[in-house]
């Protein structure tokens, strides 16, 4: 059952920036099936291009008429939300700079750095010496159980 | 098939090779990008100092072990820990959202161990007969039965369909990226070296759902997971009464996932989203699917479950695996000198159906302990401070992922899978349409240009793709799947205008 509110909700126009965000992404997923279509011609089989070709003329399609809808009858998106950026940056980065520090430090030293610099963005109650000594702690130890476990149980040729 | 063999599965060697069996395989399942085949790869060479029912008993504990610890994640994280999970994932989250986690982990644990002994009994009763419908499937009735799958795009889509059918696009695109499986074009690499092996459908399924989460998670000091009872007492009753009380669709899910594992190559998450998709379609008014709906979990953990007995049957009698997992299994059992086919059961009876107690027996263990298992990673997740759950799921991806291939280029594709999939989120656009057309493209395009090759073979393309009764008994059922909720909807819509 759908309470009056959700249908409000759904009902309700969106506003501009989510709207045009959503125009956006169908937008670049064109771009992608046109990608795909000119990547295509390239294929020496016939076998090769029947597939990628169909999907792609699909995705522009579909992408097309998602816009159109979006347009015409727009329906309710919920757009990037409050919330804090630089927490979602660091979190990602941090991420990324161990795939790229790995080759280099290793796994274990590049996620435990990962790690520090995670619990950073995703602590957001107010820091005590005890709570950092101790979610370091739990942390390294949940790292470096599991390094273990990989390198040497599953046989894993972790860097 | 004799009671001898049911008392040599109880020895208190396969009792306990069994309960270690599921105990690791739910642990290994359980962590995002290990999957059941890995599970099965991993401890293998354990087996190969066994006698062959043990060694088979140990293998087939450990399948079905993971195959259900796969959930936990889902459940959870969001993140299905195996593939077999990933419609898990469309309620089983939004459940644990809504405080009921513990209920969501129970029910999933009820559910798997049905599927398990459905698929189990059919392996006892039925292999030989069902083996012959895995026969029965050509190139064709594969690609129709992925368009099947494909049409649970049209439910997955939440009031959006086209922004869903243009996700399920670019998840087929992104399946053809790398070398074609069967003319060796290779396309939309780019030149890049790393994309010629194309996306690793566990890591991109670990970026699409998990990752989101993560950004989500650290951007706001809200908790992860509500929490509405005692986090140390599992709903154990209450997820009983739901699962039997479905009883309908516990036993067409566990039905469709025993004959989705006889087709060699379906696999869990093929039968997962089927049974899904069915249990969705037949839905009361009242039930409210995506949004934490218990039938979504008990459809896909029973099928799923299913595919492990399904698995076998073409595997022990035609030589032919069912899914990953058995593949493997087969090796083992080429190790120990053992010869499968259809005169495998007469040949060497008492190692089959001493396995295939031992099987049912393991699967019996499941209950306790994965409602034992299952209660700890409730606990732990809902415990855990967010402040340091999000770096530690974070690292668990990243060395997940990694595991896969021994990659540190698939995190990096992981993760920007990941961000992608987080922003388009947000406009409408979901990861699961995309997802499924990442698994289901390969299937799709295997059928289709095997069947088209045949067809123009022998000069009659409309009868290869519509000429066969298989084929059309899955055509009709994609069909129904798609019109007649549209239909009922619209028969509703008139008489409430009347």
């Amino acid at each position: 059952m759908i309470d009056s509110s959700a249908k409000a909700v759904a009902a309700a126009p969106t506003d501009r920036g989510s709207r045009l965000g959503s125009i956006l992404v169908a937008s670049l997923l064109i771009i992608i099936g046109f990608i795909t279509l000119y990547d295509a011609t390239s294929y020496t089989d016939v076998d090769s291009k029947v597939f990628p070709q169909t999907s792609a003329i699909a995705l522009i399609l579909f992408s097309t008429l998602a816009i159109g809808k979006q347009i015409v009858q727009p329906t309710a998106v919920s757009g990037i939300e409050l919330g804090s950026w630089w927490r979602r940056i660091v979190l990602v980065s941090s991420m990324l700079l161990a795939c790229a520090l790995m080759p280099y430090t290793g796994l274990l030293i590049a996620c435990v750095l990962t790690f520090t610099l995670g619990l950073i963005a995703s602590m957001h109650d107010k820091w005590t010496n005890r709570k950092a000594i101790v979610y370091f702690l739990s942390g390294l130890s949940i790292i470096v159980c599991f390094y273990l476990l990989f390198k040497f149980a599953l046989h894993v040729p972790l860097p | 098939m004799d009671f001898g063999n049911f008392l040599a599965a109880l020895t208190p060697l396969n009792l306990a090779v069994a309960m270690f069996g599921v105990v690791a395989g739910t642990l290994i399942g359980s962590i995002p990008g290990l999957t059941a085949t890995m599970a099965v790869a991993v401890l293998v060479p354990i087996s190969f100092s066994m006698a062959p029912e043990t060694a088979l008993i140990l293998l087939g504990a450990i399948y079905t072990g993971a195959i259900y610890g796969g959930a936990y994640a889902a459940i959870l994280l969001n993140t299905p820990g195996t593939p077999s999970a990933i419609a898990t994932t469309f309620d089983g989250y939004p459940l644990a959202k809504r405080g009921k986690g513990d209920l969501a982990v129970a029910i999933a644990c009820f559910s798997s161990v049905f599927g398990g002994l459905v698929g189990a009994f059919a392996l006892l009763f039925l292999a030989p007969p069902l083996a012959s419908v895995a026969l029965a499937f050509g190139p064709v009735e594969y690609f129709w039965l992925s368009i099947f799958g494909l049409s649970l795009i049209a439910s997955l889509s939440q009031g959006n369909l086209m922004m869903g059918l243009a996700g399920g696009a670019l998840g087929m695109i992104m399946s053809t990226v790398g070398v074609a499986e069967i003319s060796a074009d290779i396309r939309l690499t780019f030149g890049s070296q790393t994309m010629i092996s194309g996306f690793e459908v566990v890591g991109a399924m670990i970026g699409l759902y998990c990752i989101p989460v993560l950004i989500d998670m650290c951007s706001t000091g809200e908790k992860h997971l509500k929490i509405t009872g005692d986090v140390a007492k599992m709903p154990i009753l209450s997820a009983a009464r739901i699962t039997f009380n479905s009883k309908f669709n516990l036993i067409r899910s566990s039905i469709i996932g025993t004959l989705v594992g006889i087709l060699p190559g379906a696999g869990g998450s093929v039968a997962g989203l089927v049974a899904y998709t069915e249990a969705k379609r037949t839905a009361k008014p009242h039930q409210r699917f995506g949004e934490g709906e218990p039938d979504g979990i008990i459809a896909t953990e029973s099928a799923n479950n299913a595919t492990v007995g399904g698995g076998f049957i073409p595997t022990l009698v035609l030589g032919i695996p069912g899914t990953p997992p058995d593949a493997v299994i087969l090796g083992a059992l080429m190790v120990q000198g053992v010869r499968t086919g259809p005169e495998l059961f007469q040949s060497n009876g008492s190692i089959v159906y001493t396995f295939i107690y031992g099987l049912l027996i393991a699967t019996v263990l499941m209950l306790p302990i994965g409602l034992i298992i299952g209660r700890y990673a409730y606990k732990s997740i809902v415990t855990i401070p967010k402040a340091v759950l999000v770096p530690t799921v974070g690292f668990m991806t990243i060395i997940g992922t990694y595991a896969i291939r021994n990659s540190i280029s698939d995190v990096v594709v992981m993760l920007c899978l990941g961000v992608f999939g987080w922003l388009i989120s947000k406009y409408g656009f979901s990861a699961s349409p995309i997802v499924l057309g990442l698994i289901l493209g390969p299937i799709a395009e295997q059928g289709f240009v095997q069947a088209w090759t045949i067809g123009a073979a022998v000069n009659n393309l409309p009868g290869m793709f519509f000429g066969r009764p298989l084929s059309q008994g899955i055509i009709a059922v994609t069909l129904i799947s798609l019109i007649l909720p549209w239909y009922l909807s619209r028969k509703k819509q008139i008489k409430a205008d009347t």
